[in-house]
């Protein structure tokens, strides 16, 4: 069981400001600001990179240049000016480490602040962690334990180096740059985030884990994960993000891609709290991310995210269900509060026969924010007896913010089977009353009806993160009633 | 070459010949034309075509103002009217009036021409107050409307209700090898009114046909409107069909959709609720089979509070056909106590047939209950079995099942002869013995 | 115990309670009955404290502290509990979950600490049992999907956890069969005490075989016209409400 207890609850809901907004004194070597192929280049030579590495992010940087930045998400924001951001920001004092004591104490205490200290992590929950502050890795725990199993689990700039082949084969195979616009932006220039491949049979016997930090002032974050489950192995992968609390827009433009090869288990967890903004919707991460898996045969991709933070959302984590009997499963908590604006949602393309999906979304609004679920379901001619259920549920706290949901559904087989679901709905006076006739005070009970209303996701999530999540939850709406 | 925007635009000239060019009416025909010609046809860029393309029928070369082809005689249309009740007519031959077809009246209320509504002093007032008003400026509202001189014009003041149904026919004859019309509609009804009415396309030969309608529809406090559209038009015709409902405090409207013929069928129906209390009720039947497209795009978009809305679209596509169905749902921040709700499901007998759903619901205000729901599936095998063991055929099991399906929708059907043609119709397309009236 | 003096509230501007007076002392188990209308479920709710009921005179008193002025949860904290008519249900929020969310709200109120997870289950274990409630029901989302009889019980396993002093049981009688009505009053019984009251509000006397009351009251056009012993409710049940009326003009 975890340690979290409501006292513990009670001090988080004691600040009402943004609490991991905090900024780390170490010192970095930022890129001068602007992009071009010099940049891209730079980039590429500054990590070692090989050839085809360069020719690959060149190759993105073409693609990008003739593109628009999409106008379709139901966001307003003010375009990012790209050639008024840093596109890389590494730590001074590059740290090449082996063990947790190398790490620098300050970082150290960042993440205790943050909740998830590695020291915590890796006593308690027995969890691998590769910390991505701003965009390089900065340390990977636990890596004999993995390397006895054969489990690569690496920063990608040290798995292009050590394992050229299996990135070259991967990468770009699920998300090609041309893509979209932010996927080829990332592609360009990208400059860290993690590498996973986990050996034929194999299950990785912990959960392995990244955590996103964007520290430095006008920069962007680009990072690029990469997770290969051999055939027949199993892997589940959390992914944490914060920011640092700043006034003007920072972006975040990740990549992400798994390959489940036949008979393999993904699962994908993600909470995220980048900076949203303040209370006035002034600063606040743009989180404009590419998520996408593959499933070979009889292969399942789990996608779990609880997005509570970030000023404006742009992401659909989706399965291609390219093998026979492959699943695809999207379990979504998504909640905006203040000015958010969250664009969310999944697409899950049945191509295999006896293919199966299930989305789960849940949309909780508050403030004067605006909450999105945007979907795809689309089966294919060939994609005999497929199936498909989807439920999303909106609920509403106060009457300035608004639901919405955009389910697309295209279906082009006769044996298919989908169904969709939505509901809108509020928290009811009587329920608030009922709890207040039993003791609970209101803002109690709203957390607890959230949590509730929350439940079918935050249950599809690791022991250690769920908690979090729930935390997340109730920090991320209070106040939203008046 | 020649585009048939271009064509479209060139001919206003001779369209306007025939007008009187110095009206308030006329003003706003040349505004609609400048946005025409701003906009253009819609392309599949556009998020609410993209699944319905019109690239294949916009490369015919349509007449634009048919002459009055072969007149007509009662015996061969007789059989597109619902003729074993009495009812108005308002009929139209090739997007002109036809006296010989029509029943008119000015007793107590208006049921007669646009051409008359748009230039009689008479009619000045109403014209005035409602021609326009409730229509989106899109595209090919637009465009209908740059040429709307023709059509129904029906007008029922306070607290009248209209004892017979009322018939809106458009008859195209193939006079041309291709015959483009822009039929355009006005209801009226006022206070504590009630009407009743069937609106029909039907081309009488194989040659392609393009209509581009657009019907807007007024609902005052307590009045209630019952309108029945049904589409089964040979299948080298085409249809959009824009239909604009304003409704105020306490009216009710439902408007059923019969979508069995055709080519390419667009639905476009809009409601705007502005008034508290109001139901809007949305049927529709789709069954499709050949190359067949039809696409219902529906709108109800909730101001103030209190209000209702219920939607409910069975769709059955075979061999090659697509179904779109776009239901959109907007419940502003000012209409608490909303209650709407939204019911797509679809049937594919084909491998090759598509059907592209998008239920989508957009809600500012809290105190609200929306759902929608949205299903594509097969028939129920168990049922089939079921149905086997007692001796019914395959092939008659799996008819009585979609017939059963779809026959949901008919139950809210307030003409008992529009509700026995319609089932007659069904039964026939899915080749299901019915065995007896229902 | 509880002390209500001259109780005057209105809802939306329509007078409910016209000047209500009602004493409970401690170990007493009183009935308030009275047609539909009268007022019952008012009085309730205002004891309780729902927001939408104004009152507009008059004063009520839990062990001399003016419940007026508290909020509902405030109210729950010092020992009052409402078995609700219509209980609301709670979409994922196990029956468990809420009541330990409950209990420990109201430890943290009094400045205890949270009680710990081994108590927790054991109480949980005892008040079930009493109450013949089968474990998995516990797990279950709060009232989502129970039936009629299920909710009510529902409501006095919440009764039995939190060891209320005053409990009052809206209309607790009402959709319930003969065996579950048995096993409600059953528990009823068995949670009285010296230390607490009850406040039994129903329609019907059949109840009251079952919880012998020692005071019912009549409660007609927002105030209580009659108060008597439990033969005063069988006398109810054979005369009807009109005799009241009757009685009183």
């Amino acid at each position: 069981m975890s340690k979290y207890t409501e006292d513990d609850l009670k001090e988080e809901l004691k600040t009402k400001e943004y609490e991991y907004g905090f900024y780390t004194a170490i010192e970095s070597e930022k890129f001068a600001k602007g992009l071009n192929e010099d940049v891209v280049r730079a980039i590429s030579k500054k990590k070692n990179e090989p050839e085809w590495m360069t020719e690959w992010r060149l190759e993105a940087f073409k693609i990008w240049s003739k593109m628009e930045e999409p106008e379709w998400a139901n966001v307003k924001y003010p375009k990012p000016n790209f050639q008024d951001i840093a596109y890389y920001s590494a730590p001074k004092k590059k740290p090449k480490l082996n063990s947790l004591d190398e790490v620098d104490p300050e970082l150290l205490a960042t993440f205790e602040r943050l909740g998830i200290s590695l020291e915590e992590q890796k006593k308690l929950a027995n969890v691998a962690v590769d910390v991505v502050m701003d965009s390089v890795s900065v340390a990977t725990t636990f890596k004999e334990t993995l390397a006895e199993k054969g489990i690569i689990f690496m920063p990608i700039s040290e798995a292009i180096e050590k394992h050229p082949d299996l990135v070259k084969k991967y990468i770009g195979s699920v998300v090609p740059p041309s893509d979209n616009f932010y996927a080829a932006l990332n592609s360009a220039v990208f400059s860290d985030g993690s590498f996973c491949y986990i050996p034929k049979g194999v299950k990785c016997p912990m959960e392995l884990s990244t955590y996103f930090r964007i520290n430095e002032g006008g920069t962007g974050q680009f990072e690029r994960t990469l997770v290969v489950a051999d055939e027949s192995s199993y892997v589940s992968y959390l992914e944490g993000c914060t920011a640092p609390q700043r006034d003007e827009n920072q972006l975040h433009a990740a990549v992400v891609e798994l390959i489940a090869l036949d008979d393999a288990e993904i699962k994908y967890s993600t909470v995220q709290n980048w900076f949203p903004g303040n209370a006035e919707g002034k600063g606040g991460v743009f989180n404009f991310v590419t998520k996408r898996g593959l499933c070979e045969t009889n292969a399942k991709i789990s996608w779990t995210q609880v997005e509570t933070g970030s000023a404006v959302t742009w992401k659909y984590p989706s399965c291609i269900l390219k093998g026979n009997y492959s699943v695809g499963e999207f379990y979504s908590i998504a909640v905006t509060n203040n000015f958010q604006q969250a664009d969310t949602g999944t697409k899950m393309i049945h191509l295999g026969k006896n293919t199966k999906s299930t989305i789960i979304s849940k949309g909780i609004s508050a403030g004067q924010s605006q909450n999105s679920y945007r979907g795809l379901v689309q089966v294919n001619s060939r994609a005999e007896n497929s199936r498909n259920f989807s439920q999303c549920d909106s609920l509403l706290m106060g009457n300035a913010c608004g639901a919405h949901t955009f389910p697309y559904i295209e279906s082009k087989n006769k044996s298919a089977q989908i169904e969709h679901e939505a509901t809108t709905s509020k928290i009811g006076e009587d329920q608030l009353f009922y709890c207040n006739q039993r003791g609970i005070d209101t803002e109690k009970a709203i957390a607890l009806i959230v949590n509730g209303f929350s439940k079918e996701v935050l249950n599809k999530l690791p022991m250690e993160f769920a908690v979090e999540a729930q935390k997340l939850l109730e920090i991320s709406l209070e106040g939203s009633v008046g | 070459m020649e585009t048939l925007k271009d064509k479209i635009l060139s001919s206003y000239v001779a369209f306007e010949n025939n007008m009187n060019i110095n009206s308030a009416v006329h003003d706003i025909r040349s505004k609609a034309l400048e946005n025409f010609e701003k906009l253009g046809f819609p392309t599949k860029k556009l998020e609410a075509w993209k699944y319905t393309s019109l690239n294949s029928l916009l490369k015919n070369d349509y007449s634009l103002f048919p002459d009055r082809g072969r007149s007509i005689e009662l015996a061969d249309v007789k059989k597109y009217f619902i003729h074993d009740i009495d009812t108005y007519k308002v009929v139209f031959i090739d997007g002109k009036y036809s006296s010989f077809l029509s029943e008119t009246t000015h007793d107590n209320f208006d049921v007669c021409l646009m051409s008359s509504a748009l230039t009689k002093p008479k009619y000045k007032a109403i014209i005035e107050n409602y021609f326009n008003k409730a229509a989106k400026q899109d595209n090919l509202t637009s465009l209908n409307t740059a040429f709307a001189s023709e059509g129904a014009y029906i007008y029922i003041p306070k607290n009248i209700e209209v004892q017979k149904p009322i018939q809106i026919i458009n008859f195209t004859t193939g006079s041309e090898a291709a015959t483009m019309i822009q039929p355009r509609n006005l209801i009226v009804v006022e206070d504590n009114a009630h009407v009743q009415i069937i609106e029909r396309h039907q081309s009488l030969t194989t040659n392609e046909v393009l209509s581009n309608v657009v019907t807007e529809v007024f609902a005052a406090r307590n009045a209630t409107i019952d309108y029945y559209k049904i589409q089964n038009d040979e299948l080298n015709a085409s249809l959009v069909d824009n239909t604009y409902i304003k409704q105020e405090t306490n009216s009710e409207v439902a408007v059923h959709t019969f979508s069995f013929g055709g080519n390419i069928t667009r639905n476009n129906l809009n409601f705007f609720q502005n008034g508290e209390h109001i139901n809007s009720i949305l049927k529709g039947i789709t069954i499709i089979e050949g190359k067949q497209h039809v696409d219902h795009h529906t709108l109800v978009h909730h101001i103030e509070p209190n209000c209702e809305s219920h939607q409910d679209y069975k769709g059955i596509f075979n061999e090659r056909s697509t179904g779109v169905f776009n239901g959109k749902v907007v419940v502003e921040k000012e209409a608490q106590k909303t209650n709407a709700y939204q019911q797509n499901n679809n049937v594919l007998i084909s491998d090759k047939a598509t059907i592209n759903a998008k239920p989508q619901l957009e809600i500012f205000a809290d105190d609200v209950r929306c759902s929608h729901g949205c299903t594509i599936g097969q028939l129920d095998d168990d049922a089939l079995f079921y149905m086997q063991q007692r001796g019914i055929s395959e092939k008659q099991g799996r008819g009585l099942l979609m017939f059963a399906f779809a026959n949901t929708v008919l139950e809210s059907v307030r003409i008992p002869e529009v509700k026995s043609r319609i089932t007659k119709l069904i039964a026939n397309k899915l080749n299901v013995n019915i065995g007896f009236e229902v | 115990m509880l002390k209500i003096q001259n109780l005057h509230a209105e809802i939306e501007e329509k007078a409910i309670l016209k000047g209500l007076n009602l004493s409970v002392n401690a170990g007493e188990v009183h009935a308030i009955m009275g047609p539909n209308g009268a007022g019952k479920s008012t009085l309730a709710n205002i004891i309780a404290g729902k927001e939408e009921y104004e009152v507009t005179q008059g004063s009520i008193e839990l062990n001399n502290e003016d419940l007026n002025e508290l909020a509902p949860e405030e109210r729950a904290h010092a020992g009052v509990f409402l078995s609700f008519q219509y209980p609301v249900e709670i979409p994922g929020v196990s029956v468990t979950n809420f009541i330990k969310t409950a209990i420990n709200e109201t430890r943290k109120a009094k400045g205890l600490e949270d009680m710990p997870a081994k108590d927790m289950l054991k109480k949980i274990r005892e008040k079930s049992e009493l109450l013949e409630i089968d474990r998995k029901f516990l797990s279950r989302s709060l009232n989502e999907g129970f039936s009629g009889g299920e909710k009510k019980r529902n409501e006095i396993f919440q009764m039995a956890m939190l060891e209320p002093k005053l409990a009052i049981l809206d209309e607790t009688d009402s959709g319930l069969d003969i065996d579950a009505l048995k096993v409600v009053a059953n528990g009823v019984n068995k949670l009285k005490s010296k230390d607490n009251a009850v406040i039994l509000i129903t329609h019907y006397q059949r109840l009251l075989d079952y919880i012998v009351p020692d005071y019912v009251h009549v409660l007609h056009d927002g105030k209580i016209v009659k108060t008597g012993d439990a033969s005063l409710a069988k006398e109810l049940e054979a005369k009807g409400y009109d005799w009241i009326k009757k009685e009183l003009v």
